[in-house]
C-alpha cells in the first residue's frame, strides 16, 4: 500500500464529499447551531421548572412531643417554609401539607428523634423534606452535636412510587422511540422506493394518490407503534428491575394497569409521526436527501416532548392540543393514574387530526414530476416548496435582477454564523456583563457581521440593507405597529404558551434592575435602539433579501420571522418574537426599506422598557374582559398601521 | 380499422425551463406496434409517462382507449399495461406475492386472478423462480416477471419503455416474440427504444423523435426511402437529424 495512493484517494473523496452541501449542512449546522439551540431551550425550561419548585413555599406540619415540637417549630422559620397550625400524616396524604415532621424524645443521652414524612411522588414534597432537614440538621456551634436525629420516610404506596419513577422516563422514551421507529421505514418507502426503481411501477398502478399515501403511512405507523410498544414493556421491566436491585425497603411493583393505559397514546402518536415523516420523505429524491431532511425534523419533533418531560407541565386545555407535548403529558398522567377523560380524548383526537393533516400534506407532496426529474432547473427543493405553497408550477415571483441582493444560500449561511456567534460568543459575553456584552454582541457582532458580509461580497452596505427613504405613510404605519405589536403579540403568547411567573420576573429584572444602576436612557439605547439597528440590519437586511430571491413575499416574511424567533433562544419568547419578526419583515418588504422596520422595532421595545420601568407591565391583575379590551384596542391600532404600510407599498408600486 | 387506441395530439410537456415534449402528435391503432425512436433525451420516456398517467401534460392532449389521460388517470391506468425500463419489481416480494398484489389492485376476483396467473406462468415460463424474491432473480427472469405484471389484467394497450435495455440476445428475442403475440391478439403497443435495428424488426410504424418533436413518422421502409434510400433505419435517422439541425431547415416527413 502506497501512501501517495491513499492520500490521493482521500483527497478525491474529501473533495466530492465537501462539495455536497447537504453533508456540510449536517456536519456544520447541527453540532454548531441546532444542538446548542435545543440544549439552551431545554436548559431554560428546566431552570424555569426548578425556579417554580424553589418559589413554592413548603407547607409543613409538626406533631409529637409538645416541648420538642415547640423547639422544632422555632427552628423551622424562613421565607420558604410555612408552618401549619396543626396537622398529621393524613394531611400529607391528602396533599394539605408538603411534609409532616414527627418529633419524639431520644434515648437517654441521645438527641431527640425527628421523622420527616414526605410524599416521594410529589416534587414539592421532596423539596419540603430537603428544606426541613436542612433547617433542623444545622449545627448550632463549632464542636456541638446535632440537635436532632433526623430520619426521612416516604409515605407513598410502592405502586405509586413505581408509577412515579416510570412517569419520569417512559413518556419521553416512548414518544422518542415511536419517532425513531418511523424514521427509517418512512425513508425506505418513499425515497427508498425511488432509489430501487419501483416508483414508476407504483405510480402506474390504478390507485389514487391519497390511498397510496394512506397505505404507506399505515405501514410506517404500524412499525413505529410496535417499536413504541416494545420499548414501553422493555423499559418498564428494566426500570423496575433496576429499582428493585438498589431498593432497601419493600420491592417496587409495576402499576400494570396504568402502564397499559399509556398504550393508548402510542397508536395516534405513531400515526402522527409516520404521516409527518412520510410527508417529508416524499419530498426527497434520494435516501441521502431524505436523511438530511428528516434528521432536523426528528429533532424538531423531539423538542416538544423533551420540553414537556423536563418542564413537568400540567396537562390542560392548551397543552392538550400542542403536538408532541400533549401525548407526552398524557402518557405521564396515565401512568400516574390521574388523566382526566375529557383531556385524554382531546389529546388523542387532536393528535389524530394533526396526523390526518400531515397525511393530506403527504399526498400533496408526493410530486412525481419532482421525483422523476431531479436535475431539471426549476424543480429543486425551493421550486417545489413554492409549488406546494402556491399550488402552481410557476416561476418564482422573485425580485428583479439586483446585483446587490444576497442569495438565499448566503442568507442562511449568515444566519448559521450568527447562531454560532450567539452561542459561543454573545451568550458568554452577556453572562459576563449584560450591558457591555449586549452592546458588543449587537454592534460588533450582528452589525459587524452584516458589514463584513457586504465588504466581502463587494457590495455597498446601504444596498444590502436597502436603506431607502421611506414614505411618510409607511413610517407612520410602522410607528403604529410598534406601539401596538407588544400588546397583541404579548396577549397572544400569554394565551398560547404563558411564560412562568419566574421567567417574566427575571425578564423584568433585566429590563429594569432593582438596584437602579442603569438609567432609562441607557436601557433604551441598549435594549431598544441597539437591537432596532443591529438585529434589523442582519435579519431585515441580507437574510430577508436573500430569502426573497427564492420565496414569495409572504413565505419570506414567515421564514425570516421564524428564524428571528429561534435566534432569541428563549422557549417562552419564541412565539412573540417570531410573530414580531414576521411583522417587521412584512414592513421592510412592503416599504422596500429597512428604516420603517427599525422604527417599529424601536417603538415596540421602547414601549416594553418604559412600561417595565414604570411598573405598569404586570397583566396578572387585569380581568379577562380588560385583557380582551386591551387586545382589541391593540389589534385596531395594529391594523391601521398595517393598512398604512400596505397603502404605501401600493403607491410605491404604482409609481 | 376502428378508432385509434392511443391518440396523442399536440402534446407539450415542460419541466421548469426545459421542454421535454414540444407539440407531439401521433396515434396507434389496435393490433399495431408503434415504435417511438430517438436518442436519449428525445422525449420518449416523458411521452410514455404521460400516456401512463404518471405525468400531467403541460399542453395538448393524450387519450388511451378513448379516455383523456389528464381527466381520467385512474381509468386509463386500469386499461393499460406499463413496462418500465428498470423492470420496477418490488425486490422483497416473491413473484407470487407481486402478482397477487397487483391482481387485487386491478380489482380482479381471486378465481380470475389465479387463472390468469396460471396462464402467465406457462406463457412466460415463470415456474422455476416464481416462489423466489425478486431481488434474487436474474435480469431476464425479472423482465419476464415484469411482463407478467404489466399484462396481468389483460389490458387493451401496452406501453413498453425500452423493455430490452440490458437484456441478452435470447431474452430480447423472447420479449419481441411476446410483443408480436400480444399485437396479434389485438393489443395496441407503444414501444420506445434507441436500438433502431430492433425497432426495424418489430414495429409496424415508427415515429422518430428529436428534441421533443416528431421528426418523421411512417413504416421503417417509408422512412428509409424518405431519407434517400438509406440502407438502414439508423442511417435514415442520422440523415434526417442532420437535415433538421441545419440552420433554416424545416424537414418533417410524415408517411403512411
Amino acid at each position: 500500500m502506497k501512501l501517495r495512493e491513499v492520500t490521493l484517494v482521500a483527497g478525491k473523496e474529501l473533495r466530492e464529499t465537501l462539495r455536497d452541501r447537504r453533508t456540510l449542512a449536517v456536519m456544520v449546522l447541527f453540532p454548531l447551531a441546532v444542538y446548542p439551540l435545543v440544549s439552551l431551550v431545554t436548559a431554560q425550561v428546566l431552570a424555569a421548572r426548578l425556579a417554580r419548585v424553589e418559589a413554592h413555599v413548603a407547607r409543613v406540619a409538626v406533631g409529637g412531643d409538645a416541648p420538642l415540637t415547640a423547639e422544632v417549630r422555632r427552628r423551622l422559620t424562613g421565607p420558604d417554609l410555612a408552618l401549619a397550625p396543626a396537622g398529621s400524616a393524613a394531611d400529607l396524604v391528602a396533599n394539605r401539607v408538603d411534609a409532616f415532621v414527627e418529633v419524639t424524645p431520644g434515648p437517654s443521652g441521645k438527641p431527640p428523634s425527628v421523622r420527616i414524612l414526605f410524599d416521594e411522588t410529589r416534587e414539592d414534597s421532596s423539596a419540603a423534606r430537603d428544606r426541613v432537614a436542612q433547617a433542623l440538621g444545622a449545627v448550632t456551634g463549632a464542636g456541638c452535636a446535632p440537635a436532632f436525629q433526623i430520619v426521612t420516610q416516604g409515605i407513598a404506596p410502592r405502586a405509586r412510587v413505581s408509577g412515579y419513577l416510570l412517569s419520569k422516563i417512559l413518556p419521553l422514551v416512548v414518544v422518542v422511540m415511536v419517532m425513531l421507529g418511523a424514521f427509517h421505514p418512512a425513508i425506505d418507502i418513499t425515497a427508498g422506493e425511488r432509489e430501487r426503481g419501483t416508483l414508476e411501477t407504483t405510480l402506474s398502478a390504478p390507485i389514487d394518490r391519497a390511498a397510496l399515501m394512506a397505505g404507506k403511512v399505515l405501514a410506517v405507523a404500524t412499525l413505529a407503534a410496535l417499536t413504541g410498544l416494545l420499548n414501553l414493556v422493555s423499559i418498564s421491566l428494566t426500570v423496575l428491575e433496576g429499582a428493585r436491585l438498589v431498593a432497601t425497603g419493600a420491592p417496587l411493583s409495576i402499576p400494570w394497569l396504568h402502564v397499559a393505559a399509556a398504550f393508548a397514546v402510542i397508536p395516534p402518536t405513531a400515526f402522527l409521526f409516520a404521516a409527518v415523516m412520510v410527508a417529508i420523505g416524499s419530498v426527497a429524491r434520494s435516501f441521502k436527501e431524505a436523511q438530511t431532511l428528516l434528521t432536523p425534523v426528528y429533532f424538531l419533533c423531539m423538542a416538544p416532548s423533551l420540553t414537556a418531560a423536563l418542564g413537568d407541565f400540567r396537562l390542560d386545555g392548551i397543552t392538550a392540543v400542542v403536538p408532541g407535548v400533549n401525548v407526552t403529558l398524557l402518557a405521564r398522567d396515565l401512568i400516574l393514574g390521574r388523566a382526566p377523560l375529557g383531556l385524554a380524548l382531546i389529546v388523542l383526537g387532536s393528535t389524530i387530526v394533526y396526523g390526518l393533516c400531515a397525511l393530506g400534506l403527504a399526498a400533496r407532496l408526493y410530486d412525481s414530476e419532482r421525483l422523476f426529474f431531479i436535475d431539471e432547473a426549476g424543480l429543486g427543493l425551493g421550486a417545489w416548496i413554492r409549488h406546494v405553497v402556491s399550488g402552481r408550477s410557476v416561476a418564482p415571483q422573485v425580485e428583479g435582477p439586483n446585483q446587490d441582493a444576497p442569495t438565499a444560500g448566503e442568507a442562511l449561511g449568515l444566519y448559521a454564523v450568527a447562531c454560532v456567534l450567539l452561542l459561543f460568543v454573545f451568550v458568554p459575553l452577556q453572562s459576563w456583563r449584560l450591558g457591555p456584552g449586549l452592546a458588543i454582541s449587537e454592534w460588533a457582532g450582528l452589525l459587524g457581521l452584516t458589514w463584513i458580509y457586504a465588504r466581502g461580497r463587494g457590495r455597498r452596505l446601504s444596498a444590502v440593507l436597502r436603506v431607502g427613504r421611506p414614505s411618510l405613510g409607511a413610517t407612520v404605519g410602522a410607528v403604529l405597529i410598534g406601539l401596538s405589536a407588544w400588546v397583541v403579540v404579548g396577549l397572544l403568547a400569554e394565551w398560547i404558551l404563558p411564560a412562568p411567573k419566574e421567567v417574566v420576573d427575571n425578564l423584568r429584572r433585566v429590563i429594569a434592575p432593582a438596584s437602579g444602576d442603569r438609567g432609562t436612557l441607557l436601557t433604551l439605547f441598549l435594549m431598544a435602539l441597539t437591537p432596532a439597528i443591529c438585529e434589523e440590519a442582519l435579519f431585515r437586511g441580507p437574510i430577508l433579501r436573500g430569502l426573497r430571491t427564492r420565496f414569495s413575499p409572504a413565505a419570506t416574511a414567515i421564514l425570516t420571522g421564524l428564524l428571528f424567533g429561534i435566534y432569541h433562544v428563549d422557549a417562552w419568547r419564541l412565539i412573540p418574537t417570531a410573530v414580531l419578526g414576521v411583522a417587521l419583515s412584512g414592513i421592510a418588504l412592503a416599504a422596500d426599506s429597512i428604516i420603517p422596520a427599525m422604527v417599529a422595532h424601536f417603538t415596540n421595545n421602547a414601549c416594553l422598557i418604559l412600561l417595565a420601568r414604570l411598573h405598569a407591565d404586570d397583566t396578572s391583575g387585569l380581568s379577562r374582559n380588560a385583557k380582551i379590551g386591551w387586545g382589541l384596542a391593540g389589534a385596531v391600532v395594529f391594523s391601521i398601521g398595517a393598512a398604512l404600510v400596505a397603502r404605501a407599498a401600493r403607491t410605491r408600486r404604482d409609481m | 380499422m376502428g378508432d385509434p387506441a392511443i391518440v396523442v395530439d399536440a402534446l407539450v410537456k415542460t419541466f421548469g425551463s426545459k421542454t421535454a415534449v414540444a407539440g407531439l402528435s401521433f396515434s396507434v391503432a389496435a393490433g399495431e406496434i408503434y415504435g417511438l425512436l430517438g436518442p436519449n433525451g428525445a422525449g420518449k420516456t416523458t411521452t410514455l409517462r404521460v400516456l401512463a398517467g404518471i405525468l400531467t401534460p403541460t399542453g395538448g392532449r393524450a387519450a388511451v382507449a378513448g379516455l383523456d389521460v389528464a381527466a381520467h388517470p385512474l381509468e386509463v391506468r386500469r386499461r393499460l399495461g406499463f413496462l418500465t425500463n428498470t423492470t420496477g419489481l418490488y425486490a422483497r416480494l416473491t413473484g407470487r406475492e407481486l402478482l397477487d398484489y397487483f391482481a387485487r389492485l386491478y380489482g380482479m376476483s381471486p378465481g380470475a386472478a389465479d387463472a390468469r396467473i396460471a396462464t402467465l406462468i406457462r406463457a412466460l415460463d415463470l415456474a422455476p423462480f416464481f416462489g423466489r424474491r425478486c431481488e434474487a432473480l436474474s435480469t431476464g427472469e425479472r423482465q419476464r416477471l415484469s411482463i407478467a405484471r404489466a399484462v396481468l389484467h389483460d389490458p387493451a394497450v401496452l406501453i413498453l419503455d425500452e423493455p430490452t435495455a440490458g437484456l441478452d440476445v435470447l431474452a430480447s428475442r423472447f420479449l419481441r416474440a411476446f410483443v408480436r403475440a400480444e399485437r396479434d391478439r389485438g393489443k395496441a403497443v407503444v414501444f420506445s427504444t434507441h436500438y433502431l435495428a430492433e425497432a426495424e424488426l418489430l414495429c409496424d410504424r415508427v415515429g422518430l423523435l428529436h428534441h421533443g418533436r416528431l421528426l418523421a413518422e411512417g413504416t421503417p421502409a417509408t422512412l428509409r426511402a424518405a431519407a434517400g434510400d438509406a440502407p438502414s433505419l439508423e442511417e435514415a435517422f442520422l440523415r434526417l437529424c442532420a437535415a433538421h439541425d441545419e440552420p433554416g431547415s424545416a424537414v418533417e416527413v410524415v408517411g403512411p
